[in-house]
């Protein structure tokens, strides 16, 4: 275990980030807004703690905090400003901010590195750290599934309108979602460059966003669990894939496509039909004296039949 | 008392409304009828505070709430049931009335769910199917059931009764009866003139924006040119 452990410590660190990257995409999806914003704002929070550690030699946690609060703020404002676009012009703008903080490094000069990165951003976070953050980020994200808030978020992305209309602030839940997002944005690129000590303009690019997509495409936009399946999938295909050498992106793409068109639930879809299909089959065959009105309440979700959004 | 004032609304650079002017009471129905485009869910969107208005005012209790965000609104009492029997689909009949009463105390809602339960006792036995899974007059329900859980004073309906089986859009009627006898005030947009004139207690006509007509429902009854406009010929010959 330990020698497995040494091994593939990297890639066990990468898993953490990609979830948190991958749940800040997902979680603005969740609430009805199409943002990328999350991976420019993965950026923000990599080279301001980066940038901190390096030249200010802070504590890595009041770098990564300082990273975080900036990002933050950079998602408020973008919620501010792009409040009235919606569905794809959202998503176009937000990929255009996220190669705006790209270029915006690149051309930084010393404060940033340039076109090469920073170098040096050396820390004692570790496993341990990223790990026990994504659990704390995931009991979270988990709890704002149920319940009251679980509830509205589910209402403000099903008919946004209509929640108005309800007296839910739309608006406010919006910015909510833009905020979520940076912080975590910012998290997982903090600890990315926390881990690996270097940062680059390529490491926060178009690809980011194609890759934490594809995670939430692949594992499931609807719940945190698609995200962490997604993430785990990603991070370790790469290494299964070796073999295959410049075939790897058709493969992915194959993939991310076969996923959009038979299973838009993504795998945990495939994996929570499965498992009530294999509920309804025990009750049916275990306990025939329970009324049929009880059986059917108890398997057919509601949200079981909806796409996600 | 609810009042729209010389509204005028419009979107970029089209006039949707140019001064409307209407009124609803506690206890009674209003019904509102004009052809399409006549800008009557843009009135009642821009006084629910879904669309900005360019002018004029919304009072409610003499309070001006003109321009006042959505939410805001809701909390004074005035609450919309957007056309098109809108319901949250995935969400239960249950957590659709909770959604409903987001602005209500929570301590209240208890109370006002029992009495809902009471009005439309279908919502009580559908509680924890799908809404989506309604059908279509149970969804207009849960969309009236879902108002009423945000206590409210005025309540607007835009077209309670389009794509209805017509035994349903009876039942719709007569539950908009009993929610303005409950001293709820009714400012209902309804295509079906007919079906809304027997439970109206006044009625407006609008036109490209602007109100050509407004008096009871007994008036409307007896002039001409609204029935020959909403009720057709026939109407006009057999009761003339």
């Amino acid at each position: 275990m330990t020698a497995w452990y040494d091994s593939n410590i990297i890639l066990i660190q990468s898993t953490f980030v990609g979830l948190l990257t991958a749940l800040s995409l997902q979680v603005p999806i969740r609430f009805g807004v199409f943002s990328f914003a999350g991976v420019g704002c993965y950026g923000i929070g990599a080279y301001t703690t980066a940038i901190i550690v390096i030249r200010l030699g802070w504590p890595a946690p009041l770098a990564m905090g300082a990273g975080m609060l900036l990002a933050a703020v950079t998602g408020y404002l973008l919620a501010l400003v792009l409040s009235r676009l919606g569905g794809l012009y959202l998503g176009m703008a937000t990929i255009a901010f996220d190669l705006i903080v790209t270029v915006v490094v690149a051309n930084g000069g010393e404060l940033t590195g340039g076109p090469s990165g920073l170098f040096g951003a050396i820390s004692d976070v570790g496993t341990v750290h990223v790990a026990l953050t994504s659990l704390v980020v995931v009991v979270l994200l988990a709890l704002s599934e149920r319940g009251r808030f679980g509830r509205r978020v589910e209402a403000v992305r099903e008919d946004p309108e209509l929640a108005a209309a309800m007296g839910v602030e739309v608006r406010h839940y919006r910015q909510l979602a833009f905020v979520i997002s940076a912080l975590l944005g910012a998290c997982a690129g903090g600890f990315n460059v926390l881990l690996r000590t270097t940062i680059a303009p390529t490491d926060i690019g178009f690809s980011l966003v194609t890759l934490a997509l594809t995670m939430i495409i692949v594992g499931g936009s609807r719940s945190w669990a698609g995200a962490f399946i997604g993430a785990v999938i990603f991070t370790w295909l790469p290494s299964v894939l070796e073999f295959s050498g410049q075939w790897q992106k058709v493969i992915y793409g194959v993939i991310v496509a076969l996923a959009a068109i038979w299973v838009p639930g993504g795998l945990l879809g495939v994996i929570t039909d499965a498992y009530r299909s294999w509920q309804r089959s025990r009750r049916a065959g275990g306990s025939s004296d329970v009324g049929p009105g009880d059986g059917d309440r108890g398997t057919v979700s509601p949200r079981a039949e909806g796409t996600p959004a | 008392m609810f009042e729209i004032r010389d509204l005028h609304v419009s979107y970029g650079k089209v006039t949707a409304v140019r001064g409307m002017t209407l009124s609803a009471e506690p206890g009674k129905v209003t019904l509102v009828l004009g052809a399409n485009g006549a800008g009557k869910t843009t009135t009642l969107r821009s006084a629910a505070g879904l669309h900005k208005p360019d002018s004029g005012s919304v009072v409610l209790d003499g309070e001006t709430i003109t321009g006042l965000p959505a939410h805001k609104i809701v909390k004074r009492g005035l609450v919309l049931v957007p056309e098109g029997r809108h319901v949250f689909a995935p969400l239960t009949v249950m957590e659709n009335l909770r959604m409903g009463g987001y602005t209500t105390a929570r301590g209240e809602t208890g109370a006002i769910l029992d009495r809902v339960f009471e009005m439309f006792p279908v919502l009580k036995e559908r509680q924890d199917g799908a809404a989506g899974l309604l059908s279509g007059g149970e969804q207009q329900m849960l969309a009236f059931g879902r108002a009423l859980m945000a206590k409210p004073k005025i309540m607007m309906l835009d077209e309670p009764s389009m794509g209805l089986a017509p035994t349903m859009v009876d039942t719709v009627l007569s539950s908009i009866r009993a929610m303005a006898d409950s001293g709820i005030g009714v400012l209902m947009v309804e295509q079906n003139a007919e079906a809304g004139l027997e439970v109206a207690d006044d009625v407006a006509v609008v036109a490209r924006g602007e109100v050509v007509f407004s008096g009871t429902a007994k008036e409307a009854r007896s002039n001409s040119s609204v029935l020959r406009a909403f009720l057709g010929e026939a109407a006009l010959v057999s009761e003339s």
